[in-house]
This record gives structure tokens, C-alpha cells and sequence, in this order.
């Protein structure tokens, strides 16, 4: 314990200074906290000696330097020229399926792309999960220039705004996936000698979707909306021309996104509104649009109502929110936290929460605290109402909080850490609102069903 | 609140020492502001001070029987507790002291004494016993009879610097409380006529009974002090290797539990801490985390506040209660109500602890009665007019977990169900004085 505590301090400051490479490989850590001892006469502290570890960190800074510029012509331009396109053909080609949401896999430890924290802690004193979450996924800031030389400029920046959060709710990343990926399609050429239908998916699609999940773990509505795509890409006849493929494929895309979320949207937000009635007072947590909407919507109907906003403590996004709602002239009760929790769900109609996810054993998946307001209100006999896009109700069955999940890469820390998510289970939801009507939990598997169908 | 401005800040210590120098009705309107200031705050510090204060009543009112004791204590006990009304372990003290004057009391009654010739004599033997006993013991009179000569402010300063109606031997030969019709009985003695040599003697056994009172107050404050070592013995029956133990907020009762387990056994511990505020430090509990990292126990700090996620992987939730009341239900900071939700849920076990003088006998109506509310511009700001203006902003500082969401209460005379709270409330509280805070809000 006590090294540990010494290595982090005087390894900060980029040293140069030759420790002993005899052990460097071994033990890096010791290393550290010898380098500041006076080097042994021995070597001759040449450029070569320095240790693995400090090299590396050397070669991350140059890269870091050479990065930041890049990254600022690329945001500037948004499309740079070619160049990268051809480049398809050298790809390695589909590298399995992508990697979804807690789906198990590792951490991607020794993958291509490494984990950049911030620039004063040391690359290698990655804060260390906790054992007993060490099968989660986490979010991880890539540099662009560490991504697959195959990925698209588009979907760099995107997967740049999952990593840093600023698109964070399963919907929004949908659409801006979606987005991305007609850019991608948009860009491409078909090789001589090959087929839209046999190339595009394994060499072209399948690297930005692995640089995508390497980013941030793909959510629920992405995997389904890549195995719709997927399967609109192999259905494009061979004979089709390039043109005309792509062209098709973008249009499909815009129905898709047009159906499954801007109509979706509308129809839960009107629906979830009209639920809510006079003198009712709706709780909700934290902040989703959905519900922000359909609070606003009823508002604009003339409903006399108020909102008892309870905010998740460690991350304030509901200040916003229950300022826009009492902007719009909702009268609101903003609750920092989830302390006492029941007397401020004491005079509450209706719990009003937004899923990122609903699983198909009715489970919803939703920001982690959702499942503790469920649990009192349902507890109390208030109704519990969940609103959620079809594209997010997945095959899946989850029955505890920590089958998915994600862990908070912002404030994991070697003292601190945080689930972004957490399961609801059936029994504590009332309805679900979704774009094909109101179901109960237990609906989802035949609400998937009829998504088959469609 | 953020108390932690050092030096002119008054505190449980700089109070403490100020005692002796001090006169003892100003020591009393000290404490009483520093309690509704929550300069004192917490159920640890509030009930050592309580019992300093108490200790001084004893030692330094005027009193000249067991009546006028009991007054002066219940009277001093009254404000204190009504100056911090959420703090119930100042009203469990107080009734301590009460019970503990009264079985002195009942033990030198029982000493043979031969001649024992009260100040009250003058007056009719047995209208004496029964006022007395009557007046002190059923608070419930006082609420129905409130137009009793009692219920005029004022009377029972009075009675103890001149009323020296009773003596011990009459006091505790009394009939059972239940008989109210004695109770506006009580100013009939009052001749305070009382000869030397009964003078004498009823002052010797005054000598000998607040020595007995301040014993046993100080083993009061004996037990506050040992309490966590107490709690802390009985960890190992509770905490097994492999364990994944959730903490709230630990507080030291909780941090000694876990370390002395970490002796034994290889466990992991959750600390849920508190949403990050102003005037926090950036990491919490950290010298609690170094005791465990010591220990090579594994701690993660859990950032969230929804703990249901968590459940899953925990197996035992500990709460530190800053109160028990009677029903179970446990007064503990803002979050702990959700936490033994989830754990319930999720069928894990809740394990609270807290010391024996932290269980109340009173089981207030409804949550809002004993919770606290905090400050709530340490989390939204101040300046910001939006809000401020227009939006209701409420922070929950303790809240009330339902005794249905708790398996276990750990203190420190054992493990108890809550079935069993009412049998150490019936051995460490007489029912007489269980209403004692209600006598002076039902005279006014």
C-alpha cells in the first residue's frame, strides 16, 4: 500500500532521468518511485534506456501533442478529404460482433486503443475497478489518432461526444449513430471486384462499430438499430448500382429514424401528457427529455399541475430541468436526493420515468436510482409509469442491476465509483408508454413479437 | 450546516469545560442555545451533554427530596429537549436520570429505617404518598386534569425551594399512579414547618442520594463513552469472511463494527458517501478508508444514490441509527430509508447499530415530526435567481427507515429482534416518565 501511495506523487512530472532497465519490464511501479533516486553510475542514460513504461509514456505525450492538432483540424473541417476511404480494402476485416452493453466481454484491456485519463495522472495508474464489478463496461476517452485507421471522420467525432457523455441517453446516441453512418455510406465506394452488400458490412461498417463501443459500450436501441441496418445492407441486390444502393440505404435510414424515434417521441410524449391530470402532482427523477416533453405538452394543454423533481445527488441534471419546467410556469419542488424519499412521495399521483432500456422480462433498465423511487412509490401504492421507444426494448431478460450496466468512467477514481444504471423490476412498474400504446411489463416479449412482425 | 469553522465556534468540549465556572441556570441557557444553534449536534455529543448537564442539576440545584429532584431534572430535561426536538436521545437521558432517581429513591426506602419522621408529617399520612407518587408519576393526569393547581406556571420552582411537603420514606410506600383523584392534592403540605432535627435527617439522606444519583449518572456517561467498544465486540458474529458490506455514511460506531471485524475476517466494504457539496472534502471517510486499507480490507467509495444497482453484489447493509424509537423504525441520515428499501428488497440483510441510550421510548406520529431538514444551498446555489425564485428546493438532512425495512438491532447489550425493543425499553425506562416532554407544552 505504502509504494503505491509514493509511486503516483513523483511520477507525475515526466521524468527522463535512467532508472536501472534491468527490472523494467517487472516492475514498473518500483521503478517509479526509485527514479528519483540518483541514477546507479552504470548506463549511460541514453534515450534507449529508459524504461518500457516511461517510454511508452514519452511516445504518448509526443502523440498527444501531434493529437490535439489533429483533432482541431478534424473538428474544423467536420469532412476532410479521402484518403482514408480506400483504405478499407487493408482493414482487418469483421472482427466478431460488436461488443454490446455489459455483455460480458473484458475490459478491452491491451486493445489497440488505450485509456487516456487526464493528463496529470500517469497512463498505467488506471484506476482499478473493484473486483466484484470487473465484468462492466466502461466508457473510455480514445484519441483519434488511436482509432483504426478505417474509421470514419464522422463517427471519430462521435464516438468523442459517447466517451465524454455529451450525448448520453440511449435515443439521442441512436440517432446520431444512424447519422453518422449514412456519412459513412455516403462516402463509399464499392471495390472493383467485390459487392455493396458482401463488403460494406464486414469491412467497412464493422470497424466504426467497434471503434464506437470501444468508446462507450453500445446501448440497447444502437444494437438493434446496427442489426436492422445490417440486415438492409444484405438484403441491397448484388446488381444494384452503387449509387442506387446507397441512395436506398439512405433513405431507410431517415424512415427508420423518422418512425422509430421522432414519431415515436411525439406519440409517447402526447400520450404520457394526456395521462396526467388536473391537480395531480407527478414525480419524476433526474432529467430525460421524453418526460420533460410530455410534462411541457400537458402544461400547454391547461393542466393544473405540479412536479415534485427528485434529482440524482451526483450528478445534477435535473437543476435544468426543473428550471425549464418552472420556466414554462409548473409550480416545482426540486428534492436533491433521495432522502426521505418517502415523505416527499407523500402527496404524489403518479411517477413519471423515462427507460433507456426495457428488457423482455418486463425489467426497464433506467438511470441508476430509478429503481428506488419505483420501489417506495409502489410501496406507497402510487403508480409507477415508465415511457420508452420500441428501439429500446431488447430481446435480453435481466433480473438484477448488475447483469448490465455500466460503470461512470468520470468518476471512477481510486476511491470512487458509480453505476450509471439500474434495473426496475416488473413488479414495481405500472405501465409502460410506448409508441405502440400503453402496455404492463410483463407485455414487452409480445410487444417484441409484434416488432418481428413489422 | 457546515461547522467546521474552527476556533470561535463553540462545541461539546469548549462547553464541557466551560461547566464548572459557570453558575447553573447560565450552563442550562447555554446548552439550550448551542443545541438550537446545532452547535451540538449528533445523538453521541447531545447525549453527553445532556448527561453533564444533568449531572450538574443533581449536584447543584436546590433540592431537598426525591419530588423536587425529579422536578428540577424532568423541568431542565424539558428544555433541553424541546430545543432540539429531533435529537430524542436528550429526552432518553433524561429519562434514565428520572428512573435512576426514582429506584434510588425505592432503595432507601427499603432500607430499614426506623425513624424516619417526614417534613411532611403534618399532614395526613396517606393524602401524602398519594399526591406525591400521583404528581410524578402519571404525566397522563396532567393532560386530562390540566386545571389542576400544577398546571399554573411557575408552581414547581416554587415547590422545590419551599414545598418540602414529603419525605423519601413516604414517597415510594405509595400506591400504585393510578389514581388522579389525589392530584390537585398537592399544595396542602406546604408548612414547610419542618423541625431541626427532621431537617437533619431528611439532608443526610439528600447527601447520600445525590451521591447515588451522580453515580449512576456517571455510569451513564460511562456507558455513552463504551458504547462503540461494545458494539464493536459483537461484530464478529455479524461480519463473515467474503462479506460485501454496504455502509451509510459510517458513522464512528459504524467504522469501530467493520474494524474490528477487519481483525478477523477478509471482507469488502461499500461506502455510500454523501452527494458532493460545498465545504466537502473531496474524498470522504478517508481516514477510515486508510484503517481498512491497513487492514487489506477492499473499500469502494459508491457515488451513486440509488443503491439498488449495488444489491445484487451486497450482502449485508450496516446503518448507523442516530435514534431507535419504539416501534423500530430508526432515525439515520437522509438516504438510509432508500438503501434498507433495496436491501430489503433484494433480500438483504439490514443490521443497525447504535448504543442502548439511543433507543426512545416515544414512537413519534409521522416521519416529518423527527426528521431534520438541511441547508438547502449547499447544493443549489444561491445566486441563482431561477431558482431561488421560482422553485421549491427541499434536502432531507436524517430521515425515519421503517421498522419494517430492518432485521437487526446491534447495541451494546446484544442482538436484538424488534419484537424485543419494547422489553429493553420496559427495563431502562419507568413508564412514569416516559411522557415527561409533554407535561410543559400540556401546562401552557
Amino acid at each position: 500500500m505504502a509504494t503505491e501511495a509514493n509511486t503516483s506523487a513523483p511520477a507525475e512530472p515526466p521524468q527522463a532521468p535512467a532508472p536501472q532497465n534491468t527490472q523494467n519490464e517487472a516492475q514498473p511501479k518500483d521503478q517509479k518511485s526509485k527514479g528519483e533516486q540518483p541514477a546507479k553510475g552504470g548506463e549511460a542514460a541514453g534515450e534507449k534506456k529508459l524504461s518500457g513504461a516511461e517510454l511508452k509514456k514519452k511516445a504518448k505525450e509526443e502523440k498527444a501533442a501531434r493529437r490535439a492538432q489533429a483533432k482541431a483540424a478534424q473538428t474544423s473541417q467536420g469532412q476532410p478529404s479521402g484518403g482514408q476511404e480506400g483504405a478499407g480494402d487493408g482493414g482487418k476485416g469483421g472482427k466478431g460482433k460488436p461488443k454490446q452493453d455489459g455483455q460480458g466481454g473484458g475490459q478491452h484491456k491491451g486493445h489497440h486503443a488505450k485509456p487516456v485519463a487526464a493528463p496529470v495522472v500517469p497512463k498505467e495508474v488506471k484506476p482499478a475497478v473493484p473486483e466484484c464489478f470487473g465484468h462492466l463496461s466502461m466508457a473510455r476517452r480514445i484519441n483519434i489518432t488511436q482509432a483504426d485507421k478505417d474509421v470514419d471522420p464522422a463517427v471519430l467525432v462521435l464516438g468523442q461526444h459517447m466517451s465524454t457523455f455529451a450525448l448520453s441517453d440511449s435515443i439521442t446516441r441512436l440517432e446520431a449513430t444512424l447519422y453518422a453512418f449514412k456519412k459513412v455510406i455516403d462516402s463509399y465506394t464499392t471495390p472493383i471486384g467485390t459487392t455493396f452488400s458482401r463488403h460494406f458490412t464486414s469491412h467497412v461498417l464493422n470497424p466504426q462499430i467497434d471503434y464506437l463501443t470501444a468508446c462507450r459500450p453500445m446501448c440497447f436501441s444502437m444494437g438493434n438499430a446496427i442489426r436492422w441496418l445490417k440486415l438492409q445492407i444484405s438484403k441491397i441486390d448484388i446488381d444494384l448500382p452503387d449509387l442506387e444502393a446507397k441512395k436506398l440505404l439512405c433513405e431507410s435510414i431517415d424512415n427508420f429514424i423518422h418512425e422509430r424515434v421522432t414519431l415515436a417521441d411525439f406519440v409517447i410524449a402526447s400520450t404520457a401528457a394526456d395521462l396526467i391530470e388536473d391537480d395531480q402532482v407527478v414525480l419524476t427523477y433526474a432529467h430525460h427529455h421524453l418526460v420533460q416533453r410530455a410534462l411541457l405538452q400537458a402544461q400547454e394543454q391547461g393542466k393544473q399541475f405540479s412536479v415534485v423533481l427528485i434529482d440524482d445527488a451526483f450528478e445534477r441534471v435535473g437543476v435544468e430541468h426543473s428550471k425549464a419546467l418552472a420556466a414554462a410556469g409548473i409550480p416545482v419542488t426540486y428534492v436533491s436526493d433521495l432522502g426521505a424519499l418517502r415523505s416527499n412521495l407523500r402527496d404524489v399521483s403518479v411517477v413519471l420515468v423515462a427507460a433507456e432500456a426495457m428488457f423482455s422480462n418486463g425489467a426497464m433498465y433506467a438511470r441508476s436510482g430509478t429503481c428506488d423511487i419505483a420501489m417506495a412509490a409502489k410501496d406507497l401504492g402510487i403508480q409507477v409509469v415508465a415511457l420508452c421507444e420500441t428501439i429500446n426494448f431488447t430481446e435480453r431478460v435481466s433480473i438484477d442491476s448488475l447483469t448490465y450496466n455500466e460503470i461512470d468512467p468520470e468518476r471512477l477514481s481510486d476511491v470512487g465509483f458509480r453505476l450509471l444504471f439500474d434495473t426496475t423490476r416488473d413488479r414495481y412498474i405500472s405501465t409502460i408508454i410506448t409508441e405502440l400504446g400503453n402496455a404492463s411489463p410483463t407485455a414487452v416479449p409480445a410487444i417484441l413479437r409484434k416488432l418481428e412482425e413489422l | 450546516m457546515p461547522s467546521a469553522v474552527a476556533g470561535y465556534a463553540p462545541n461539546l468540549d469548549k462547553y464541557l469545560k466551560s461547566l464548572k465556572g459557570q453558575p447553573l441556570d447560565l450552563s442550562i441557557e447555554n446548552l439550550v442555545s448551542l443545541l438550537k444553534r446545532r452547535q451540538i449536534k449528533g445523538a453521541e455529543p447531545c447525549a453527553v451533554a445532556t448527561a453533564h448537564i444533568i449531572l450538574q442539576v443533581v449536584a447543584r440545584s436546590k433540592w431537598q427530596n426525591v419530588d423536587s429532584l425529579l422536578d428540577n431534572v424532568s423541568r431542565v430535561g424539558r428544555k433541553l429537549a424541546s430545543a432540539a426536538p429531533t435529537e430524542l436521545v436528550i429526552g432518553n437521558i433524561v429519562r434514565r436520570v428520572l428512573g435512576l432517581i426514582r429506584d434510588e429513591a425505592a432503595e432507601d426506602r427499603n432500607e430499614p429505617q426506623s425513624e424516619d419522621p417526614s417534613d411532611g408529617h403534618a399532614t395526613p399520612p396517606d393524602a401524602v404518598p398519594n399526591s406525591t407518587v400521583a404528581k410524578q408519576d402519571s404525566a397522563g393526569d396532567y393532560l386530562n386534569n390540566s386545571p389542576g393547581p400544577q398546571s399554573r406556571p411557575g408552581l414547581f420552582v416554587s415547590q422545590s425551594a419551599v414545598n418540602i411537603p414529603k419525605s423519601l420514606f413516604h414517597l415510594l410506600s405509595a400506591s400504585p399512579p393510578a389514581d388522579p383523584d389525589h392530584v390537585p392534592g398537592s399544595p396542602f403540605a406546604g408548612s414547610g414547618t419542618s423541625t431541626p432535627q427532621h431537617h437533619k435527617n431528611s439532608s443526610s439522606q439528600v447527601h447520600a442520594l445525590r451521591s447515588e444519583v451522580i453515580d449512576g449518572i456517571e455510569e451513564i456517561k460511562d456507558e455513552i463513552s463504551q458504547v462503540d467498544d461494545q458494539i464493536a465486540a459483537l461484530a464478529d458474529v455479524q461480519i463473515h469472511s467474503g462479506d460485501y458490506l454496504l455502509v451509510h455514511r459510517p458513522s464512528p460506531t459504524v467504522e469501530r463494527f467493520i474494524l474490528r471485524a477487519a481483525l478477523k475476517r477478509k471482507f469488502t466494504v461499500l461506502i455510500v458517501t454523501e452527494p458532493p457539496r460545498k465545504h466537502l472534502a473531496e474524498v470522504q471517510h478517508a481516514s477510515f478508508r486508510k484503517k481498512l486499507a491497513a487492514a487489506k480490507i477492499t473499500v469502494v467509495n459508491i457515488l451513486n444514490g440509488g443503491l439498488m444497482a449495488y444489491m445484487a453484489r451486497v450482502d449485508k447493509v450496516i446503518l448507523g441509527a442516530a435514534a431507535i424509537v419504539a416501534n423500530g423504525g430508526v432515525i439515520s441520515d437522509a438516504g438510509a430509508a432508500a438503501i434498507a428499501r433495496a436491501a430489503k428488497e433484494s433480500g438483504n440483510a439490514v443490521i443497525v447499530l447504535g448504543g442502548i441510550y439511543k433507543l426512545s421510548p416515544e414512537t413519534p406520529f409521522g416521519e416529518d415530526e423527527v426528521i431534520e431538514w438541511a441547508d438547502p444551498s449547499s447544493y443549489v446555489d444561491f445566486a441563482d435567481g431561477q431558482l431561488v425564485g421560482s422553485i421549491d428546493v427541499r434536502t432531507a438532512a436524517t430521515e425515519m427507515v421503517p421498522a419494517d425495512l430492518i432485521d437487526t438491532y446491534v447495541t451494546n447489550l446484544g442482538t436484538h429482534t424488534r419484537d424485543h425493543l419494547s422489553t429493553l425499553i420496559a427495563d431502562h425506562y419507568k413508564p412514569e416518565d416516559i411522557d415527561f416532554h409533554l407535561w410543559d407544552d400540556a401546562r401552557r
